[in-house]
């Protein structure tokens, strides 16, 4: 099953040139997963926006990255 | 080691940015010229000062010191030094989840900067003041929007893989790191996985359908690809959120250790326990060592004693539970001059890599100032068959100091070691131990635990 699924999303997104890349499987399926991830931290970010106008103030969010 | 006046540091070769030498005992980094826009980036954009605020990078400053490569040097720097190197092949669950969390907070903080990390080496990332910290200053690079994340397969590599390894099948898979330098590969990884690790998002595509993608496509260009389709920053910090949550989610639980409950079982009164600790506490405040390899440390009670007394201490256990529960408590409780690291002393670190000199042997990383050995003598001697001259040479080789504990025949934990074999070791006396420890070292102190047939020894190498 993952053999079919993984031709299908890279289908027509490698064309086999002769140079050897052994990268170049990992950067394809980032290219491939890159809309998943992507419309994942918008729907993040518009659901904290959301989240916010129910919430006067979110004291208690830990910001990992709290650090400027 | 007899060192040449300015030696280059092997294992820092692959990266044309720069390399580390050692001058006079000091250790510098040579940033080369290729990379000074990159340098000049990470110190202006603020990058740096947010890195060192977070303790997520090794502090240095600009030396004056001359390059070893003048012809393509841009600047050498002197990072702080890290008092002892480790391996994750040395580090428990928790230190290896840790460092990956930690590559990919300083990957964050970089993509806010404009940077990105263009290496993700787990041998990049050092435990520094307890944390662990990024040791390679030159590893960013400038970050151009649509562009995918260089070391993002390394990344895969040398934490998920372990990681998912050590959590889904089994914690002592940390070892398949010694025997692929750069990291696990994500084909044997997938092969090894159970079933139910496809159920995980994360796994399943970090990992599984990774694997894949690297196999049909080893051998395909992407670079006319990539002008049709890109990936966006959002992608990119999808890409690290979504590895972050991976990582986060992968746990191991300790379960019964096989020293879990030592410290209650063994045969010592409270009082000669206590006594133990005096005499330890003692003579460590005598020699006052700044390093102190504690092997056998168990959850480290001596080790910690050895800290007190202003050494930092490498605790070494061979059991992945007992060296996890030690990471954790120093982890809860900010500690920082201890670090709890997994190692078989019967079959220690080996040096890796290029020319095998890539990454250190255990014995490299030496001479310790002192060197414990609390009740651990026995295991060696009788469980591993270890002669006791042997044991003394290796003993003499790791440190100048040696505090030992003798465990004699008649005491009821050799006693147990020896229930279900032939008594083969009949050389196994206290008398044998000192005339053979005598060879190597002098023995300044000795002292019978009170109610115990055990012997402590306080001696200096010949």
């Amino acid at each position: 099953m993952y053999i079919h699924l993984i031709d299908i999303l890279f289908s027509g997104l490698a064309d086999d040139l002769a140079y050897l890349d052994p990268g170049s499987g990992s950067i394809l399926l980032q290219l491939i997963i890159a809309g998943l991830l992507g419309l994942g931290i918008v729907l993040r970010s518009q659901w904290s926006k959301i989240k916010r106008l129910f919430k006067r103030k979110e004291e208690d969010a830990i910001d990992i990255d709290a650090d400027e | 080691m007899p060192m040449s006046k300015r030696q280059k540091v092997e294992g820092s070769f692959r990266d044309p940015s720069g390399f580390i030498f050692i001058d006079k005992g000091v250790l510098y980094r040579q940033v080369n010229r290729i990379y000074a826009d990159d340098y000049q980036r990470l110190m202006e954009s603020g990058l740096y000062s947010t890195l060192i605020k977070a303790g997520l990078i090794i502090p240095h400053q600009e030396a004056e010191r001359l390059p070893v490569e003048p012809g393509i040097a841009y600047k050498v720097i002197k990072p702080d030094p890290v008092p002892f190197i480790s391996y994750p092949y040395e580090w428990t669950f928790g230190a290896l989840k840790d460092a990956a969390l930690c590559t990919l907070s300083i990957q964050r903080r970089a993509l806010k900067k404009g940077m990105s990390l263009k290496d993700a080496n787990a041998y990049n990332i050092q435990f520094y003041m307890g944390m662990p910290t990024l040791i390679d200053t030159l590893s960013f690079e400038t970050y151009r929007e649509g562009e995918p994340w260089v070391a993002y397969r390394q990344f895969c590599q040398h934490f998920l893989a372990p990681l998912s390894l050590m959590a889904f099948c089994d914690v002592r898979l940390n070892q398949l790191m010694r025997v692929y330098i750069d990291g696990i590969p994500l084909d044997l990884a997938s092969k090894l996985l159970p079933l139910r690790s496809r159920w995980n998002f994360g796994i399943a595509t970090h990992i599984h359908l990774h694997a894949i993608a690297q196999k049909r496509y080893s051998g395909s260009s992407v670079s006319n690809t990539r002008g049709s389709r890109s990936m966006d920053k959002n992608a990119f910090l999808g890409l690290i959120d979504s590895l972050e949550a991976t990582v986060r989610k992968l746990n191991w639980t300790p379960s019964g250790t096989e020293w879990g409950d030592y410290y209650d079982k063994t045969n010592y009164t409270e009082t000669a326990f206590a006594q133990k600790q005096r005499l330890v506490s003692n003579w460590l405040e005598k020699i006052r060592p700044s390093i102190v390899w504690d092997l056998g440390a168990n959850m480290g009670v001596f080790s910690q004693l050895a800290a007190e007394a202003g050494a930092y201490t490498i605790s070494f256990d061979i059991d992945p539970a007992a060296v996890e529960h030690h990471y954790r408590k120093l982890k809860s409780e900010k500690q920082k001059g201890i670090q709890p690291l997994i190692l078989d002393l019967t079959n220690p670190s080996p040096a890796i890599g290029w020319h095998q000199r890539e990454r250190q042997s255990l014995f490299e990383r030496g001479p310790a100032d002192l060197v414990m050995a609390l009740a651990i003598l026995h295991h060696l001697a009788i469980s591993n068959n270890v002669p006791l001259p042997n044991l003394a040479e290796l003993l003499a080789d790791v440190g100048n100091w040696l505090i030992l504990e003798f465990v004699p025949k008649n005491d009821s934990q050799v006693e147990r070691l020896l229930r279900n074999r032939v008594d083969i070791f009949d050389t196994y006396t206290r008398e044998m131990f000192e005339l053979c420890f005598k060879e190597k070292f002098s023995i300044v102190e000795s002292s019978q635990l009170d109610q115990s047939e055990r012997w402590l020894y306080l001696m200096k190498k010949k």
